[in-house]
């Protein structure tokens, strides 16, 4: 997983948690308010309903009032016809579209039923509701507890259907009647269903809300993420670019001053010596001639082993790393005049061609900085190498600079550190530049595994044993 | 001159090869035994001929001139080593000096000078060119120079250090138990260490050899 990838997550996971958990709660207490809500209503309706048939009872007590207040001497034929008188009272009360009253005796015969009239007659003292309840015996013992309230599931005459009701019953003493009506509650029922449904799809809607709102962070932290990396991704190559122009740069000059030493020096040489060889041939000073063009011959081989030598110097290959710095620095001391102590290894062909070259590169490199800019009067110039590994220092006691305003300019010497910087890195190397008034130390390390001792171009070759 | 003096030439330059031969050709004291352009090939050569002198150019494919010219000076001591070079830079001449070659001349000199180089050798001399001798004197005063081991030295050393006996290097070499014990004392002498133990510790500390 790379550095962005972790990045994103660490920005998204928390997001996506919170927004879950904010959600879950908002959930949670929509769904309660709605609970309690319904219950409220429900509770007020049902308030309501219930004052409702305490009206009703109390009106159809009046009602037959006078039918059952008879004298209690009276003959029973008068007890039977007042009976008969309350019933058809009771029967004709009705109160909106289902409302009615109903009469039992205590023993569950049904006396009254107005909308039902084939139940008079018939015992229901066991009838249960679809929900188990004892409905007339419950109405029954509310009648007896002095009027009371039940709830029961009934068939509504209207609708034909069985749905739930409250009934209220009263006992008609003298008689022994249990007098009791009922109100339909489906209204308040079908109202609760409903503010749920309201309540749920509400919250549905926020949640949904709430997911939206999610995603749309998250697709911004991932673009955001995307823009950054795309704008980052731009500047590094820029960099590069105007980095791989400058080496470009660099290298361009590298090959216009050989091409120039090569023309300006060798090329004039030789071009003499072919016109002193035609004279020779030709003139009566031969042997002058001759000896002429062998000097210059020879003064030809000289340059050319100039230039060689400061393209690449053949002492790395042929005598290795020690050997070349010892001679770098020795000619940075006659060149300059700067004093240099020179420490190198016992050892030699310890390390890959393209190591040792960067190594001295390097040295090159500082030496050149130090004769350009440092006004040093010491210089130390030592390669190691141990169990942590090959270290390169070169200090002197000059004048120093600025690391980032070097590293930024344009100038060679940025390109060259830089460079160096880059060649160590392929290695697994660092380079350390300190640099302050008291003098500059530039400092490489290689890691111990560059240093392969098992080479050894003798023993190989006499024998196959390694 | 009573007696000739034979030589090799060994040198990856077929141009070079050529131009020393037609030069030496001229002087009938000198026999040119025959020509090589690797180290290995003039190695091969020598031991055919055995030559009084080698002269070999540094820069070489399989094996370059000093190394061979360690491996002369093992197998071959009668023979003279002469390194014909490009290079005058002190670090050349001391390591041809360090490896065991009696003489250090330029390509560019005159034929006089080379003949002057061979005939001094072949009289048991060393000879280095004009120029280079201010080099040669001062390298005998740089006491760094003493430290820096040859490259039969430094795989010995690492033989040393890796628990071998001189028994079994030489064998691995392919050189004689007596030779062995020399690059031995010669190790012990230019690092100031008096046991192999003490060699041990110094490669190691050097992060060289087996022992983490």
């Amino acid at each position: 997983m790379t550095l962005r990838q972790k990045i994103l997550l660490l920005a998204t996971i928390p997001l996506i948690l919170a927004v879950a958990a904010i959600s879950l709660l908002v959930n949670r207490q929509a769904d309660s308010l709605a609970t309690r809500e319904i219950a409220l209503f429900e509770e007020t309706m049902l308030a309501a309903k219930k004052a409702e048939l305490l009206n009703y009872i109390s009106l159809a007590q009046t009602s037959i009032d006078h039918l059952t207040s008879i004298p209690v001497n009276s003959s029973a034929e008068d007890v039977i016809e007042a009976q008969v008188r309350a019933k058809q009272i009771l029967n004709s009360l009705t109160f909106g579209e289902d409302g009615y009253f109903f009469v039992y005796d205590r023993a569950g015969t049904n006396l009254v039923h107005p909308k039902q009239s084939w139940r008079v007659g018939e015992n229901y003292w066991d009838l249960k509701d679809k929900d188990g309840r004892l409905v007339i015996q419950d109405l029954i013992a509310a009648g007896d507890a002095g009027g009371g309230f039940t709830r029961y599931a009934w068939e509504q005459p209207s609708r034909g259907d069985v749905t739930d009701k409250i009934g209220y019953a009263v006992m008609v003493e003298p008689w022994g009647w249990m007098l009791g009506t009922g109100i339909y509650i489906d209204d308040v029922v079908n109202q609760a269903a409903k503010t749920r449904a309201v309540a749920d799809s509400q919250i549905r809607e926020t949640f949904i809300l709430i997911s939206a709102i999610a995603l749309g962070a998250v697709i911004i932290v991932f673009a955001t993420g995307v823009v950054i990396n795309i704008r980052e991704s731009r500047m590094a190559d820029a960099k590069l670019q105007a980095l791989a122009e400058r080496v470009v740069d660099a290298q361009e000059e590298e090959r216009g001053r050989v091409a120039r030493e090569l023309h300006d020096s060798i090329s004039q040489i030789l071009v003499s010596v072919k016109f002193m060889l035609q004279s020779a041939r030709r003139g009566p000073k031969t042997a002058e001639s001759l000896g002429k063009a062998e000097d210059n011959l020879n003064l030809a081989i000289q340059e050319v082993r100039r230039i060689s030598h400061d393209l690449r110097p053949g002492l790395l290959d042929d005598l290795g790393l020690s050997r070349a710095l010892r001679n770098l620095g020795e000619e940075f001391a006659a060149r300059t005049g700067i004093h240099v102590d020179i420490s190198t290894t016992a050892f030699k062909n310890l390390m890959a061609d393209d190591v040792k070259t960067t190594l001295y590169r390097i040295a090159q490199e500082a030496l050149t900085n130090i004769e350009r800019h440092a006004q040093a009067e010491r210089v130390e110039l030592g390669v190691s190498h141990g169990p942590a590994g090959v270290v390169l220092v070169i200090n002197d006691d000059g004048a120093g600079f600025d690391q980032a305003k070097l590293a930024a300019s344009r100038k060679p010497v940025g390109i060259g550190l830089r460079n160096m910087q880059e060649r160590l890195t392929r290695h697994r190397g660092r380079l350390t530049i300190d640099s302050g008034p008291q003098g500059t130390r530039v400092r490489a390390w290689l890691p111990r595994e560059v240093l392969q001792s098992g080479a050894d171009p003798l023993g190989a070759q006499v024998s196959g044993a390694a | 001159m009573t007696s000739t003096i034979r030589i090799i030439i060994a040198d990856d330059h077929p141009l070079v090869l050529e131009g020393v031969r037609a030069c030496l050709e001229g002087y009938e004291h000198i026999e040119v035994l025959g020509t090589a352009t690797t180290g290995r090939a003039a190695l091969e050569l020598a031991r055919e001929t055995r030559p009084d002198i080698a002269m070999l150019d540094i820069n070489m494919p399989e094996m370059n001139g000093l190394d061979a010219t360690e491996l002369f000076r093992e197998e071959l001591p009668d023979t003279r080593l002469l390194i014909l070079s490009m290079h005058d830079d002190r670090e050349y001449i001391s390591s041809a000096l360090s490896a065991g070659a009696r003489g250090y001349i330029l390509k560019d000199v005159p034929a006089e000078e080379m003949i002057a180089a061979i005939e001094a050798i072949h009289r048991g001399g060393t000879y280095f060119s004009a120029g280079l001798g201010n080099v040669f004197a001062r390298l005998r005063e740089d006491p760094a120079e003493e430290t820096v081991l040859t490259t039969r030295e430094q795989t010995i050393l690492l033989c040393l250090a890796d628990g071998k006996a001189n028994k079994m290097i030489a064998r691995e070499l392919d050189i004689s138990v007596r030779t062995v014990e020399t690059h031995r004392k010669n190790l012990k002498r230019k690092l100031g260490i008096s046991s192999t133990a003490g060699l041990t510790r110094y490669v190691i500390e050097n992060g060289l050899g087996q022992g983490d």
